[in-house]
Protein backbone atom coordinates (compact mmCIF):
# COMPACT_ATOMS: atom_id res chain seq x y z
CA UNK A 1 0.00 0.00 0.00
CA UNK A 2 1.11 3.65 -0.77
CA UNK A 3 2.40 5.28 2.46
CA UNK A 4 0.39 8.39 3.02
CA UNK A 5 2.99 11.69 2.79
CA UNK A 6 2.86 15.31 2.57
CA UNK A 7 5.11 18.17 2.33
CA UNK A 8 4.49 21.46 4.19
CA UNK A 9 7.12 24.36 3.06
CA UNK A 10 6.90 26.86 5.82
CA UNK A 11 9.84 28.73 4.32
CA UNK A 12 9.55 32.25 4.83
CA UNK A 13 7.16 32.19 7.02
CA UNK A 14 7.71 33.90 10.69
CA UNK A 15 6.70 33.08 14.30
CA UNK A 16 4.02 31.70 14.88
CA UNK A 17 3.27 30.83 12.02
CA UNK A 18 4.94 27.62 12.00
CA UNK A 19 3.49 25.96 14.93
CA UNK A 20 0.12 27.23 13.71
CA UNK A 21 0.18 25.67 10.53
CA UNK A 22 1.89 22.58 11.51
CA UNK A 23 -0.68 21.93 14.07
CA UNK A 24 -3.49 22.91 12.03
CA UNK A 25 -2.37 20.83 9.12
CA UNK A 26 -1.87 17.29 11.54
CA UNK A 27 -4.87 17.86 12.69
CA UNK A 28 -6.66 17.40 9.09
CA UNK A 29 -4.06 14.44 8.05
CA UNK A 30 -5.46 10.78 7.86
CA UNK A 31 -4.53 9.30 10.45
CA UNK A 32 -1.16 6.99 9.78
CA UNK A 33 0.02 9.55 7.45
CA UNK A 34 3.72 11.25 7.38
CA UNK A 35 4.31 14.85 7.23
CA UNK A 36 7.38 16.78 6.23
CA UNK A 37 7.64 20.22 7.66
CA UNK A 38 10.29 22.56 6.05
CA UNK A 39 10.91 26.02 7.85
CA UNK A 40 13.53 28.33 8.18
CA UNK A 41 12.38 30.57 11.20
CA UNK A 42 14.99 29.63 13.43
CA UNK A 43 12.62 29.72 17.00
CA UNK A 44 10.26 26.74 15.33
CA UNK A 45 13.92 24.27 15.55
CA UNK A 46 12.50 24.26 19.10
CA UNK A 47 8.99 25.44 19.44
CA UNK A 48 7.56 23.27 16.70
CA UNK A 49 8.96 19.74 17.56
CA UNK A 50 7.90 20.31 21.17
CA UNK A 51 4.42 21.36 20.51
CA UNK A 52 3.67 18.72 17.81
CA UNK A 53 4.78 15.88 20.40
CA UNK A 54 2.64 17.85 23.22
CA UNK A 55 -0.12 17.61 20.72
CA UNK A 56 0.07 14.15 20.64
CA UNK A 57 2.02 13.45 17.49
CA UNK A 58 5.05 11.74 16.63
CA UNK A 59 8.50 12.71 15.40
CA UNK A 60 10.08 9.79 13.64
CA UNK A 61 13.40 11.24 13.33
CA UNK A 62 15.32 13.91 15.40
CA UNK A 63 14.67 17.49 13.89
CA UNK A 64 17.14 18.52 11.22
CA UNK A 65 19.37 21.36 10.62
CA UNK A 66 20.27 21.87 7.21
CA UNK A 67 21.90 24.90 7.75
CA UNK A 68 19.49 27.60 7.56
CA UNK A 69 16.56 25.17 6.69
CA UNK A 70 14.44 23.24 9.25
CA UNK A 71 13.09 20.03 8.47
CA UNK A 72 10.90 17.92 10.85
CA UNK A 73 9.36 14.33 9.87
CA UNK A 74 6.41 13.72 12.00
CA UNK A 75 3.41 10.67 11.93
CA UNK A 76 0.12 11.11 13.13
CA UNK A 77 -1.11 7.94 14.44
CA UNK B 1 41.09 16.14 24.56
CA UNK B 2 40.01 16.71 21.13
CA UNK B 3 36.96 15.85 20.60
CA UNK B 4 35.65 17.32 24.31
CA UNK B 5 37.04 20.68 22.62
CA UNK B 6 35.04 19.76 19.34
CA UNK B 7 31.86 18.91 21.42
CA UNK B 8 32.04 22.28 23.68
CA UNK B 9 33.13 23.89 20.55
CA UNK B 10 29.74 22.60 18.75
CA UNK B 11 27.49 23.31 21.94
CA UNK B 12 28.78 27.21 22.69
CA UNK B 13 29.59 27.79 18.89
CA UNK B 14 27.46 26.20 16.22
CA UNK B 15 24.64 24.92 18.45
CA UNK B 16 21.61 27.09 19.57
CA UNK B 17 21.66 26.96 23.69
CA UNK B 18 19.40 25.95 25.93
CA UNK B 19 16.99 29.02 26.38
CA UNK B 20 16.58 29.26 30.10
CA UNK B 21 20.71 29.41 30.41
CA UNK B 22 20.89 32.08 28.12
CA UNK B 23 18.06 34.18 29.67
CA UNK B 24 19.76 33.67 33.42
CA UNK B 25 23.25 34.86 32.10
CA UNK B 26 21.09 38.16 30.71
CA UNK B 27 19.70 38.58 33.62
CA UNK B 28 23.16 38.38 35.34
CA UNK B 29 24.72 41.27 32.48
CA UNK B 30 21.90 43.43 32.56
CA UNK B 31 22.32 43.21 36.40
CA UNK B 32 25.84 43.90 35.48
CA UNK B 33 25.28 46.50 33.11
CA UNK B 34 23.39 48.49 35.52
CA UNK B 35 25.65 48.75 38.22
CA UNK B 36 28.52 49.48 35.95
CA UNK B 37 27.57 51.93 33.03
CA UNK B 38 25.03 52.83 35.69
CA UNK B 39 22.06 52.92 33.30
CA UNK B 40 19.28 49.98 32.66
CA UNK B 41 19.46 47.67 29.87
CA UNK B 42 16.76 49.12 26.84
CA UNK B 43 16.57 49.72 23.53
CA UNK B 44 13.56 51.63 22.34
CA UNK B 45 14.59 55.05 24.06
CA UNK B 46 17.39 55.31 21.07
CA UNK B 47 14.75 54.35 18.37
CA UNK B 48 12.84 56.95 19.38
CA UNK B 49 16.26 59.04 19.30
CA UNK B 50 16.89 57.67 15.39
CA UNK B 51 13.56 59.48 14.25
CA UNK B 52 14.29 62.32 16.21
CA UNK B 53 17.31 62.61 14.07
CA UNK B 54 15.73 61.97 10.61
CA UNK B 55 13.62 64.82 11.59
CA UNK B 56 16.09 66.88 12.16
CA UNK B 57 17.97 65.84 8.85
CA UNK B 58 15.01 67.00 7.21
CA UNK B 59 14.78 70.40 8.80
CA UNK B 60 12.22 69.80 11.41
CA UNK B 61 12.76 72.14 14.48
CA UNK B 62 12.65 69.08 17.54
CA UNK B 63 12.69 72.21 20.38
CA UNK B 64 8.98 72.02 21.47
CA UNK B 65 9.11 68.58 22.21
CA UNK B 66 9.66 67.69 25.78
CA UNK B 67 9.60 63.62 25.29
CA UNK B 68 13.67 64.34 23.97
CA UNK B 69 14.22 65.94 26.89
CA UNK B 70 12.95 62.80 29.08
CA UNK B 71 14.94 60.65 27.06
CA UNK B 72 17.98 63.06 26.90
CA UNK B 73 18.18 63.26 23.13
CA UNK B 74 22.05 64.88 22.32
CA UNK B 75 24.77 63.69 20.62
CA UNK B 76 24.83 60.87 17.81
CA UNK B 77 24.39 56.64 18.46
CA UNK B 78 28.87 56.64 18.18
CA UNK B 79 28.59 58.99 21.37
CA UNK B 80 25.50 57.86 23.56
CA UNK B 81 25.62 55.05 25.83
CA UNK B 82 22.55 53.40 24.19
CA UNK B 83 23.57 54.19 21.19
CA UNK B 84 26.64 51.84 20.75
CA UNK B 85 25.09 49.39 23.10
CA UNK B 86 22.54 49.06 20.40
CA UNK B 87 25.17 48.55 17.95
CA UNK B 88 27.16 46.15 20.03
CA UNK B 89 23.86 43.89 19.68
CA UNK B 90 23.42 44.02 16.00
CA UNK B 91 26.75 43.42 16.30
CA UNK B 92 26.67 40.18 18.71
CA UNK B 93 23.30 39.20 17.11
CA UNK B 94 25.12 38.87 13.63
CA UNK B 95 28.18 36.82 14.77
CA UNK B 96 26.08 34.75 16.48
CA UNK B 97 23.89 33.97 13.57
CA UNK B 98 27.11 33.45 11.49
CA UNK B 99 28.69 31.10 13.83
CA UNK B 100 25.54 28.82 13.21
CA UNK B 101 24.97 28.98 10.33
CA UNK B 102 21.64 30.71 10.37
CA UNK B 103 22.20 33.40 8.42
CA UNK B 104 19.88 33.42 5.16
CA UNK B 105 17.95 36.29 3.11
CA UNK B 106 14.56 35.48 3.94
CA UNK B 107 12.39 37.92 1.74
CA UNK B 108 8.86 38.15 3.24
CA UNK B 109 5.43 38.36 1.07
CA UNK B 110 4.11 41.87 0.77
CA UNK B 111 1.17 40.95 3.53
CA UNK B 112 3.67 40.07 6.10
CA UNK B 113 5.04 43.24 5.55
CA UNK B 114 1.91 45.24 5.82
CA UNK B 115 2.00 43.24 9.18
CA UNK B 116 5.61 44.25 10.00
CA UNK B 117 5.07 47.76 9.34
CA UNK B 118 1.55 47.91 10.92
CA UNK B 119 2.61 45.90 14.46
CA UNK B 120 6.10 47.75 14.59
CA UNK B 121 3.93 51.08 14.70
CA UNK B 122 1.43 49.61 17.17
CA UNK B 123 4.55 48.55 19.12
CA UNK B 124 6.24 51.54 18.84
CA UNK B 125 4.27 53.70 19.87
CA UNK B 126 3.10 51.81 22.89
CA UNK B 127 6.57 51.27 24.66
CA UNK B 128 7.08 54.91 24.57
CA UNK B 129 4.00 55.86 25.98
CA UNK B 130 4.84 53.33 28.49
CA UNK B 131 8.73 54.68 28.86
CA UNK B 132 10.11 51.23 28.02
CA UNK B 133 9.50 47.98 25.99
CA UNK B 134 9.79 44.18 27.23
CA UNK B 135 13.41 45.15 28.63
CA UNK B 136 13.02 48.41 30.57
CA UNK B 137 9.22 48.04 31.69
CA UNK B 138 9.67 44.25 32.02
CA UNK B 139 12.75 41.94 31.28
CA UNK B 140 15.24 45.00 33.22
CA UNK B 141 12.29 47.09 34.82
CA UNK B 142 10.55 44.58 36.78
CA UNK B 143 13.76 44.24 39.20
CA UNK B 144 14.02 48.25 39.00
CA UNK B 145 11.63 47.75 41.52
CA UNK B 146 9.00 50.39 39.95
CA UNK B 147 5.60 49.76 40.00
CA UNK B 148 4.72 51.23 36.45
CA UNK B 149 6.09 47.87 35.06
CA UNK B 150 3.67 45.61 36.44
CA UNK B 151 0.81 47.64 34.55
CA UNK B 152 2.52 47.76 31.59
CA UNK B 153 3.55 43.57 32.07
CA UNK B 154 -0.43 43.32 32.60
CA UNK B 155 -1.52 45.62 29.48
CA UNK B 156 0.95 43.33 27.62
CA UNK B 157 -0.68 39.94 28.62
CA UNK B 158 -4.04 41.25 27.33
CA UNK B 159 -2.94 42.77 24.43
CA UNK B 160 -0.80 40.01 23.10
CA UNK B 161 -4.29 38.22 23.66
CA UNK B 162 -5.61 40.33 21.18
CA UNK B 163 -2.74 40.36 19.54
CA UNK B 164 -3.23 36.44 18.42
CA UNK B 165 -7.02 37.06 17.60
CA UNK B 166 -5.80 39.23 14.80
CA UNK B 167 -3.35 37.29 14.29
CA UNK B 168 -5.42 34.12 13.66
CA UNK B 169 -7.93 36.27 11.46
CA UNK B 170 -8.67 34.95 8.02
CA UNK B 171 -6.93 37.73 6.63
CA UNK B 172 -3.48 37.72 8.16
CA UNK B 173 -3.52 33.60 8.82
CA UNK B 174 -3.57 32.72 5.09
CA UNK B 175 -3.60 29.46 4.07
CA UNK B 176 -1.18 27.00 5.08
CA UNK B 177 -0.42 24.54 0.98
CA UNK B 178 0.14 20.87 1.95
CA UNK B 179 1.68 19.18 -0.94
CA UNK B 180 1.56 15.30 -1.98
CA UNK B 181 5.16 14.55 -1.46
CA UNK B 182 5.89 12.74 -4.86
CA UNK B 183 4.79 15.78 -6.51
CA UNK B 184 7.21 17.84 -4.48
CA UNK B 185 10.28 19.46 -5.09
CA UNK B 186 12.23 20.94 -1.98
CA UNK B 187 15.27 22.13 -4.70
CA UNK B 188 18.75 21.65 -3.10
CA UNK B 189 18.47 21.86 0.70
CA UNK B 190 22.54 21.50 1.25
CA UNK B 191 22.65 25.42 0.84
CA UNK B 192 26.34 26.46 0.92
CA UNK B 193 27.09 28.07 4.40
CA UNK B 194 30.12 26.80 6.07
CA UNK B 195 31.41 29.32 5.21
CA UNK B 196 29.53 31.33 7.44
CA UNK B 197 31.05 30.35 10.67
CA UNK B 198 34.69 31.80 9.69
CA UNK B 199 32.98 35.24 8.88
CA UNK B 200 32.11 35.14 11.83
CA UNK B 201 35.06 34.44 13.39
CA UNK B 202 36.51 37.70 11.03
CA UNK B 203 33.87 39.76 12.73
CA UNK B 204 34.57 38.99 15.74
CA UNK B 205 38.20 40.13 15.27
CA UNK B 206 37.28 43.12 13.27
CA UNK B 207 34.70 44.20 16.05
CA UNK B 208 37.55 43.60 18.77
CA UNK B 209 39.98 45.63 16.75
CA UNK B 210 37.48 48.79 16.59
CA UNK B 211 37.44 48.78 20.02
CA UNK B 212 41.40 48.11 20.41
CA UNK B 213 41.67 51.01 18.56
CA UNK B 214 39.66 54.20 19.53
CA UNK B 215 41.69 54.90 22.68
CA UNK B 216 39.78 58.39 22.46
CA UNK B 217 36.88 56.48 23.35
CA UNK B 218 35.00 56.82 27.10
CA UNK B 219 35.80 53.35 28.83
CA UNK B 220 31.71 53.31 29.49
CA UNK B 221 30.95 53.51 26.01
CA UNK B 222 33.81 50.72 25.38
CA UNK B 223 32.05 48.58 28.16
CA UNK B 224 28.75 49.57 26.94
CA UNK B 225 29.30 48.51 23.46
CA UNK B 226 30.62 45.24 25.23
CA UNK B 227 27.51 44.31 27.02
CA UNK B 228 25.44 45.13 23.85
CA UNK B 229 27.37 42.57 22.17
CA UNK B 230 26.81 39.57 25.02
CA UNK B 231 23.19 40.80 24.96
CA UNK B 232 22.90 40.32 21.45
CA UNK B 233 25.30 37.11 20.56
CA UNK B 234 22.80 36.06 24.04
CA UNK B 235 19.76 36.40 22.08
CA UNK B 236 20.06 34.93 19.10
CA UNK B 237 21.91 31.74 20.85
CA UNK B 238 19.13 31.47 22.77
CA UNK B 239 16.71 32.78 20.84
CA UNK B 240 14.98 34.60 23.32
CA UNK B 241 11.72 35.92 21.96
CA UNK B 242 10.29 37.89 24.49
CA UNK B 243 7.12 38.07 22.43
CA UNK B 244 6.82 34.13 22.27
CA UNK B 245 6.73 34.31 26.23
CA UNK B 246 3.11 35.09 26.07
CA UNK B 247 1.62 34.69 22.92
CA UNK B 248 3.09 30.90 22.85
CA UNK B 249 1.36 30.76 26.54
CA UNK B 250 -1.71 31.79 25.40
CA UNK B 251 -1.56 30.18 22.17
CA UNK B 252 -0.75 26.83 22.51
CA UNK B 253 -0.08 26.56 26.72
CA UNK B 254 3.68 26.94 26.26
CA UNK B 255 5.50 28.08 29.11
CA UNK B 256 9.68 27.73 28.27
CA UNK B 257 9.92 31.38 27.87
CA UNK B 258 8.05 33.01 30.52
CA UNK B 259 9.62 30.66 32.85
CA UNK B 260 12.89 31.82 31.48
CA UNK B 261 12.17 35.01 32.09
CA UNK B 262 11.27 34.64 35.85
CA UNK B 263 14.55 32.94 36.51
CA UNK B 264 16.03 35.64 34.68
CA UNK B 265 14.53 38.43 36.49
CA UNK B 266 14.71 36.79 40.13
CA UNK B 267 18.30 36.49 39.17
CA UNK B 268 18.49 40.03 38.21
CA UNK B 269 17.00 41.38 41.12
CA UNK B 270 18.91 40.31 43.51
CA UNK B 271 22.14 42.03 41.77
CA UNK B 272 20.01 45.36 40.89
CA UNK B 273 18.96 45.89 44.51
CA UNK B 274 22.73 45.40 45.29
CA UNK B 275 23.46 48.30 43.52
CA UNK B 276 20.19 50.52 44.19
CA UNK B 277 21.23 49.84 48.23
CA UNK B 278 24.64 51.32 46.97
CA UNK B 279 24.25 54.24 45.09
CA UNK B 280 22.95 53.44 41.49
CA UNK B 281 19.66 55.88 40.93
CA UNK B 282 17.20 53.08 40.08
CA UNK B 283 15.09 53.59 37.38
CA UNK B 284 11.22 54.32 38.28
CA UNK B 285 8.72 56.45 35.88
CA UNK B 286 5.22 57.09 36.48
CA UNK B 287 3.24 54.58 37.30
CA UNK B 288 0.05 55.63 35.37
CA UNK B 289 -2.61 54.59 32.54
CA UNK B 290 0.03 54.95 29.92
CA UNK B 291 2.27 52.15 31.41
CA UNK B 292 -1.30 50.35 31.05
CA UNK B 293 -2.51 51.23 27.44
CA UNK B 294 1.34 51.45 26.56
CA UNK B 295 1.50 47.87 27.38
CA UNK B 296 -1.79 47.03 25.81
CA UNK B 297 -0.95 48.40 22.64
CA UNK B 298 2.35 46.99 22.99
CA UNK B 299 1.22 43.84 23.18
CA UNK B 300 -0.92 43.76 20.03
CA UNK B 301 1.94 45.20 18.13
CA UNK B 302 4.58 42.63 19.07
CA UNK B 303 2.22 39.59 17.96
CA UNK B 304 0.88 41.32 14.73
CA UNK B 305 4.61 41.74 14.12
CA UNK B 306 5.39 38.71 14.84
CA UNK B 307 9.12 39.95 17.38
CA UNK B 308 9.14 43.29 19.62
CA UNK B 309 12.15 45.61 19.95
CA UNK B 310 14.85 43.20 20.66
CA UNK B 311 13.59 40.05 18.66
CA UNK B 312 13.44 42.14 16.08
CA UNK B 313 16.80 43.10 16.22
CA UNK B 314 18.63 39.56 16.25
CA UNK B 315 15.93 38.25 13.49
CA UNK B 316 16.68 40.82 10.83
CA UNK B 317 20.83 39.77 11.35
CA UNK B 318 19.65 36.45 10.66
CA UNK B 319 18.43 37.95 7.37
CA UNK B 320 14.84 37.67 7.90
CA UNK B 321 13.69 40.72 5.92
CA UNK B 322 10.31 40.67 7.49
CA UNK B 323 12.07 42.47 10.29
CA UNK B 324 13.97 45.00 9.58
CA UNK B 325 10.16 46.55 8.72
CA UNK B 326 9.43 45.85 12.14
CA UNK B 327 12.11 48.04 12.71
CA UNK B 328 11.37 50.20 10.70
CA UNK B 329 7.67 50.33 12.22
CA UNK B 330 9.35 50.38 15.56
CA UNK B 331 11.02 53.96 15.11
CA UNK B 332 8.24 55.90 13.03
CA UNK B 333 5.51 54.35 16.25
CA UNK B 334 8.17 55.92 18.53
CA UNK B 335 8.43 58.72 16.62
CA UNK B 336 4.99 59.56 16.71
CA UNK B 337 4.57 59.09 20.46
CA UNK B 338 7.38 61.62 20.78
CA UNK B 339 5.27 63.99 18.35
CA UNK B 340 1.61 63.83 19.92
CA UNK B 341 2.90 63.56 23.87
CA UNK B 342 2.85 67.49 24.55
CA UNK B 343 -0.26 67.50 22.88
CA UNK B 344 -2.21 65.68 26.03
CA UNK B 345 -0.69 62.80 26.20
CA UNK B 346 1.52 63.75 29.27
CA UNK B 347 -0.78 65.76 31.06
CA UNK B 348 -3.62 63.39 30.99
CA UNK B 349 -1.98 59.90 31.15
CA UNK B 350 1.52 60.04 32.98
CA UNK B 351 1.91 63.66 34.77
CA UNK B 352 -0.93 62.97 37.34
CA UNK B 353 0.51 60.27 38.65
CA UNK B 354 3.66 59.16 41.15
CA UNK B 355 7.18 57.53 40.16
CA UNK B 356 6.28 54.63 42.67
CA UNK B 357 9.15 52.97 43.79
CA UNK B 358 8.47 49.65 45.83
CA UNK B 359 12.00 49.94 47.48
CA UNK B 360 11.20 53.59 48.32
CA UNK B 361 7.59 52.81 49.55
CA UNK B 362 7.91 49.62 51.64
CA UNK B 363 11.76 48.81 51.90
CA UNK B 364 14.18 46.55 50.52
CA UNK B 365 12.52 42.86 52.20
CA UNK B 366 8.86 43.85 51.35
CA UNK B 367 9.88 45.15 47.78
CA UNK B 368 11.77 42.06 47.47
CA UNK B 369 8.85 40.02 48.73
CA UNK B 370 6.48 41.99 46.45
CA UNK B 371 8.20 41.28 43.36
CA UNK B 372 9.06 37.64 43.78
CA UNK B 373 5.11 37.46 44.48
CA UNK B 374 4.33 38.75 41.31
CA UNK B 375 7.09 36.55 39.32
CA UNK B 376 5.71 33.96 41.15
CA UNK B 377 2.17 34.84 39.90
CA UNK B 378 3.45 34.78 36.28
CA UNK B 379 5.03 31.52 36.88
CA UNK B 380 1.82 30.16 38.29
CA UNK B 381 -0.61 31.60 35.89
CA UNK B 382 2.33 29.95 32.91
CA UNK B 383 1.42 26.53 34.74
CA UNK B 384 -2.11 27.08 35.03
CA UNK B 385 -2.64 28.09 31.70
CA UNK B 386 -0.54 24.75 29.88
CA UNK B 387 -2.23 22.72 32.44
CA UNK B 388 -5.78 23.51 31.53
CA UNK B 389 -4.58 22.29 28.09
CA UNK B 390 -6.45 25.16 26.13
CA UNK B 391 -5.02 26.04 22.38
CA UNK B 392 -6.20 29.17 20.70
CA UNK B 393 -5.37 26.74 17.10
CA UNK B 394 -9.04 26.04 16.61
CA UNK B 395 -8.78 23.18 13.66
CA UNK B 396 -12.24 23.47 12.28
CA UNK B 397 -12.55 27.00 11.46
CA UNK B 398 -9.12 26.98 9.34
CA UNK B 399 -8.94 26.07 5.84
CA UNK B 400 -5.65 23.70 4.41
CA UNK B 401 -5.34 24.22 0.95
CA UNK B 402 -3.97 20.66 -0.84
CA UNK B 403 -2.20 20.34 -3.99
Amino acid sequence: MEEKRYVLDLRGEPCPYPVVYSLQVLAELESGALLEILADCPQSFKSVPEEVVKAGYEMVEPPQKIGPTLRFLVRKP
Amino acid sequence: MGEIIKSYYQKVIAEFWDQKTAVVLLGILSGLYFGTVGVVWAVTGEFTRWGASFLKLIGVDLSPYTYLKIIKYKGTVLTRIDGVMVLGMFAGALIAALFGQNFKLRIPTAKRVLQALIGGIIAGFGTRLAMGCNLAALFTGIPQFSLHTWFFTLGTIFGTYIGIKITLSPYFRGEPKLVKASEFNAGNLKANTQIQPFLGWLGLIVFAGILLSRPEMPNNLKLATVFGFAFGFLIQKGQVCFTSAFRDLWLVGRTTTLKALVWGMAVQMLLTAAFIAKGTPAKVLWAGPNALIGGLLFGIGIVIAGGCETGWMYRSMEGQVHFWFVGLGNVIGATILFLVWDKGVYKYLAEPFPKFSLIEHFGYLPAFILTGLFLLGLYLWADLREASGRSMIKNKTMSVRRV
